[in-house]
């Protein structure tokens, strides 16, 4: 396939002043998302998806929407992290070790900056990445028959397990919990009703965004109701928001490794943005900390990180469309996203939807621009935000996930649904079960279900041909290992708990 | 004591939901498992997480005090008030009276968070249904 061609064409898509005007939106909003704590990018965008339902947008600007939330909320998160030591989402958690040190000495202008500049290579870095590999791993993925595809699911399950949260028997509860929600509705083999207790309105199946802002959104605003403190105070001078010939250079090439690690991090199904730049960082310090200036305002501190979250989230685009696999609970909701619009990503997705493939990755570029010269501008109005007192926000975020759920499918039903689900999620937050993989559950469950059944027609109940390929054989012993073995991921999980205490996966 | 009773309960649901699924019958098989072998399997791996959950808890979480627990059954009420009334009253007065709740609840002055919520709403409809044409229903008392 000819590259360049298809570059040409994916920017003819992302050029359309609807697209621009799409992608510049999703841009602002993902970072307005990324600056308020407790609204992650999950929630921003599972709040927005039925908008674009409702406003009937085609699936590529739908997609290059909400892909500019994502990222836009990766960037966001950053700005409260140096400035407030306050982290908008936990893939920025590591950025406010030394860039909140910077702040306090007086660089946050110099933090701010490499921060988007690092996020723009990086996504720079991971476009180019999805273009040389994404249609070569097609390519092998299309000899994937359903055996394989249940191995391979199995494997993203049992990786997001493994690392989302701190005890794994409760994000394998948490998974199959999402498989069970997944098994309400009429059976698609059979149209036998299951678990729908007459109830009409399931039997279509409970929809993801329903649970998904019920889970997320919901039982945030629960959560929140606890904390006693009213408001932040911006401390931190900012300063200008550039950096010296001299810093950048000084930075660069941790901004490179950065970039690197994220994306190969990404692409592996569950390691989302979170775990790249806790390991990103984890490298950055042992490669470059000579005169143990790192947690004292080491510019190289943010540059690594940052670069390595958005690497990732480029990186996690390219098994959710080569192979339908999301990585992490907001690529989850892309992939019910699409699958709502009847593009369902696969082998065949750059040749069936190419217009949605080369245009999202042309609009990553274009949000990449945008994001840099929204932000380094605007930065100092988006931190005035955490002004507005909570009692006016919170209930607002509220009234946008109603409308939000509403217009999924004009039902007050959906609404009472959601404040289960909310509660829900909040019981689940205060035990530590992890969330993301509920959604990842009832996102995948239905496709896992048909590989499954349709495998064993294939092989006339025969289970035997589960493990037959040698493909299939790996995954599954890929599956084991790393749900029976995580010595690999241990120690990059206690560094990962360290700092993270009952924050959300992404 | 939270993560026993927790994985008690998810014992029980994992029976009862493997209990049910016995019941999806269907004529004609078009495939050799049918409906029923999915949820059979999800709820034997249920059952055995859930007993791992029972045998090595967690240690407690801090759950918050009571006065919390009443204003979170006060909130989740509303919402439910809110699922029952937004069609009859329209998208204006009920989300109105849902902002006006939740501002007091996070702490705000009732006249200031009454003057937020008719802002709120305003500004909400005014997007969603007059620039970007989504309906939201307008309600029938009126």
């Amino acid at each position: 396939m000819n590259v360049l061609h298809s570059m040409a064409q994916g920017f003819s898509v992302a050029l359309t002043p609807l697209n621009l005007l799409l992608a510049f939106s999703g841009a602002l909003v993902g970072t307005l998302v990324g600056v308020l704590p407790g609204i992650g990018p999950i929630t921003g965008v599972a709040i927005l998806v039925p908008l674009t339902y409702a406003m009937k947008l085609p699936p590529e600007s739908a997609i290059i929407l909400l892909a500019g939330i994502y990222y836009g909320a990766m960037y966001g998160g950053s700005t409260t992290s140096i400035l407030l030591n306050v982290p908008g989402e936990t893939a920025s958690v590591v950025t406010t070790l030394d860039g909140y040190q910077m702040a306090r000495q007086g660089r946050a202008g110099a933090a701010l900056a490499i921060a988007a500049i690092g996020s723009f290579v990086a996504g720079t870095m991971s476009v180019v990445g999805l273009m040389l590999f994404g249609p070569y791993l097609a390519k092998w993925a299309i000899r994937f028959g359903p055996a394989e595809y249940l191995a391979l699911m199995v494997f993203a399950f049992s990786m997001i397990s493994t690392l989302a949260g701190k005890n794994l028997a409760k994000a394998l509860i948490a998974t199959f919990l999402g498989l069970a929600f997944a098994t309400v509705g009429l059976d698609p083999g059979s149209a036998v009703p299951r678990y729908t207790y007459g109830q009409m309105k399931l039997y279509d199946g409970m929809d993801f965004l329903v649970v998904a802002i019920g889970l997320f959104a919901i039982s945030e605003v629960l959560v929140l109701l606890e904390e006693t403190h009213t408001g932040q105070v911006v401390t931190a001078e900012m300063g200008k928001v550039w950096i010296t010939f001299k810093e950048f250079l000084f930075s660069i090439g941790a901004v490179f490794r950065g970039s690197l690690l994220g994306f190969f991090i990404g692409v592996l199904p569950g390691a989302g943005a979170s775990i790249a730049s806790f390991i990103s960082y984890t490298l950055e310090k042992r490669v470059s900390d000579r005169n143990g200036t790192f947690g004292k305002g080491d510019i190289r501190g943010v540059a690594g990180p940052e670069s390595a979250n958005n690497a990732a989230a480029g990186g996690a685009l390219i098994p959710l469309l080569t192979m339908g696999i999301p990585g992490s609970g907001t690529t989850a909701i892309l992939l019910g996203t699409l699958m709502g619009m009847n593009v369902v990503p696969g082998p065949l997705m750059f040749q069936q939807h190419p217009k949605v493939v080369w245009g999202l990755v042309a609009s990553m570029y274009v949000g990449n621009v945008m994001l840099l010269i929204l932000n380094l501008p605007l930065v100092k109005l988006f931190v005035k935000i955490l002004l507005v007192p909570r009692w006016i926000l919170l209930p607002a975020v509220t009234a946008i996930s109603f409308i939000g759920v509403y217009s999924v499918n004009n039902s007050p039903f959906d609404l009472l649904l959601m404040a289960g689900f909310g509660l829900l999620g909040y019981l689940m937050r205060k035990m530590d079960f992890p969330l993301a993989p509920v959604i990842l559950g009832l996102v995948l469950g239905e496709m896992m279900e048909k590989n499954l059944r349709r495998a064993l027609s294939i092989s006339g109940g025969e289970w035997g041909y589960l493990f037959q390929s040698s493909i299939s054989i790996t995954l599954w012993i890929l599956a084991a290992v790393s749900l029976f073995t995580p010595l690999l991921f241990r120690k990059l999980k206690a560094v990962k708990d360290e700092a993270v205490t009952g924050e959300e996966e992404l | 004591m939270t993560d026993r009773l927790t994985g008690g309960l998810l014992l029980v649901l994992s029976l009862g939901y493997a209990y049910q699924a016995r019941s999806f019958d269907v004529g004609f098989m078009a495939d050799p498992i049918g409906p029923k072998a999915m949820p059979f399997i999800i709820a034997a791996f249920m059952f055995l997480f859930s007993l791992y959950l029972v045998i090595r808890p967690d240690p407690e979480p801090d759950w918050p005090v009571r006065r919390v627990w009443v204003n979170k059954g006060l909130v989740l009420l509303s919402f439910v008030l809110y699922a029952y009334a937004l069609v009859p009253l329209g998208f204006l007065l009920s989300t109105t009276l849902q902002v006006t709740f939740l501002a007091v609840m996070f702490k705000g002055k009732i006249w200031k968070g009454l003057a937020a919520a008719v802002v709120a709403s305003l500004v909400l409809y005014s997007i969603f249904v007059l620039l970007l044409g989504i309906p939201l229903p307008v309600g029938k008392i009126w």
